[in-house]
């Protein structure tokens, strides 16, 4: 279990992360979202006690990362498969880290059969491609055998074979009860792989939602009325979300077709347009990002 | 089960000898100051003239002469610990298994600091042998590890290669960039001690001299006092304490900058 409370980090003026609070919870695969530049990468390394807070605090299992007595049993992080030092082979590279945290040499051939360079142990890391080199940053951070895992970014770079792979890979770290959080700025990639969405966009959260809610918020339908201040109104006392859509139309959400036809009639407000419609997730996202960046403007 | 710094070193030790160049590099510095310190001997003991016999010191003699070429090595090697993590990256994958900052870095500055002086010893006692060898060739009256101060300087030389080795490791946590460190490492134990008393004023130029940290701690390695200068055993502890100060100052940096 990660916990984060009003985690804040500046850079110069510049607020990176700004008092984000949410709880990354065991057993599902939590994709960590937002536009490049939002501060995901920033929070995973203040989460590893890599950069410190300006304010606010992290817990990982209870305590400050860096109180951990056995951390790669903690915590195992890929954050860039880059950092690597190219003229080390694949296998020492992951016994420098096994010996850091006393695990056996053994462990350490285990993982790299795992992630399918076994062929390649003896290698020079720096003649891999980016794809094995991502499988090596995943060979290092599933060492420690750890409670936690942190993947910033991990299908960079991988073939659809392996980003199938690394997509099982994370099911099953979470199936067994462990604590899987994922970044990336793309939904299309978290729609197949996590449970649970948290949504950053500057910094800032806009959304910390189960991916079965945010599917079911993602789908609206198009409205267009005559009197579309009074069917704002009732559909939004009904529960639904009202926002405009293109060309003077309403996209409702929250509500079914049926239903809002129902609450149109009882108001008297004709309709000319009544469309179920399915955004992408995508879109949903975009749109989730892009209001939280208007209301931010609004707000400067 | 706990994590501890003996894990810590263990994993250093990996990452240091799994780069072959870190080993060849280290050779290589033996190489030069055995090589070069018994070719200046030899020239040393060439111009050997009995007039001036009371100021030859044969034992520093053969191993000064290596040593300004094979502490440049030992130094940039010391920087690469250090500044190898930063270009690579590796510092946050290393920071994030071993979170704690002070264990990381004490462990690298053990582990090379402990390199270097052995390293060192094997090269300064070689050199000596060699040397001592070369200069009687020529035709100069040589020196034995019996003779009194002799074995103290021939072991502080070793000891002064540990001392650049960790002025390195300093200096690479400080600026983080290889070139910069290095060049900063060459001022500090080569142009400035060397180029330095050249261009200052006389009395300035002796100060240096006296007092320069590398100047001062090189007094170790000699057996015939020069009255002018510190006494061996307080111009080591003079380099250091300068040593200390920069390890400090990269301590306390480490610590609190982020990775």
């Amino acid at each position: 279990m990660i916990q984060l409370e009003g985690l804040t980090k500046r850079y110069g003026d510049r607020t990176a992360v700004d008092g984000l609070t949410f709880t990354v919870e065991p057993g599902r695969v939590t994709g960590f979202l937002g536009p490049n530049g939002a501060g995901k990468s920033t929070t995973m390394r203040m989460i590893l006690g890599l950069d410190r807070p300006d304010e606010g605090r992290v817990r990982v299992n209870g305590r400050d990362y860096v109180d951990a007595p056995l951390p790669m049993r903690e915590v195992g992080a890929l954050l860039d498969a880059r950092a690597v030092h190219g003229r080390r082979t694949a296998r020492n590279h992951l016994l420098w880290l096994a010996h850091s945290n006393a695990i056996p040499g053994k462990r350490v051939d285990e993982v790299l059969h795992l992630v399918g360079l076994g062929s390649v142990t003896r290698k020079r890391s720096g003649t891999f491609s980016l794809g094995m080199s991502q499988r090596l940053g995943i060979a290092a951070a599933l060492l420690g055998d750890s409670k936690v895992l942190l993947f910033d970014e991990p299908v960079n770079g991988l073939d659809p074979e392996g980003i199938k792979w690394i997509r099982e890979l994370m099911r099953g770290l979470a199936d067994d009860g462990r604590t899987v959080l994922v970044s990336s700025h793309l939904m299309s990639e978290m729609a197949l792989t996590a449970d649970h969405l948290v949504v950053i966009g500057k910094g800032k959260l806009i959304a910390d939602v189960e991916m079965r809610e945010f599917v079911r918020h993602s789908s609206g339908v198009l409205v267009r009325a005559e009197d579309q201040g009074l069917l704002t109104r009732r559909l939004t006392e009904a529960g639904a979300c009202v926002e405009p859509g293109a060309e003077g139309a309403l996209v409702v959400t929250g509500l079914e077709a049926k239903e809002i036809g129902r609450l149109a009639t009882e108001a008297r407000v004709v309709l000319s347009e009544l469309t179920p419609q399915r955004l992408s997730l995508e879109e949903a996202y975009m749109n989730l990002t892009r209001d939280s960046l208007e209301f931010q403007a609004v707000v400067a | 089960m706990r994590a501890t710094i003996a894990d810590t070193f263990r994993s250093e030790w990996t990452k240091f000898r799994t780069i072959p160049s870190n080993i060849s590099t280290m050779l290589t510095a033996v190489v030069l100051m055995v090589g070069l310190g018994t070719v200046t001997a030899y020239r040393a003991g060439e111009g050997y003239q009995a007039a001036a016999s009371r100021a030859f010191d044969a034992t520093y003699i053969s191993m000064y002469g290596g040593f300004l070429f094979a502490e440049i090595a030992v130094g940039a090697l010391g920087v690469l610990v250090m500044t190898s993590e930063y270009v690579t990256g590796m510092i946050r994958t290393s920071l994030t298994v071993v979170p704690r900052r002070g264990r990381l870095l004490a462990a690298k500055v053990g582990l090379f600091g402990g390199i270097a002086l052995v390293a060192g010893e094997v090269a300064s006692f070689a050199s000596f042998l060699l040397g001592q060898a070369a200069i009687g060739a020529a035709g100069a009256p040589t020196a034995t590890l019996g003779q009194p101060g002799v074995l103290r300087a021939v072991a502080g030389m070793g000891l002064i290669w540990g001392l650049v080795g960790l002025v390195g490791v300093a200096l690479g946590c400080l600026l983080r960039s290889t070139m910069m460190a290095v060049t900063v490492l060459v001022a500090v134990n080569f142009l400035i001690p060397i180029i330095g008393p050249r261009l200052l004023p006389e009395s300035a130029g002796e100060v240096l001299m006296t007092y320069w940290p590398i100047s001062a701690g090189l007094q170790v390695a000699t057996t015939v006092q020069n009255a002018d200068r510190l006494t061996p055993w307080a111009g080591l502890g003079l380099m250091a304490a300068f040593t200390a100060v920069l390890l400090a100052m990269a301590f306390a940096l480490f610590y609190s900058r982020d990775a």
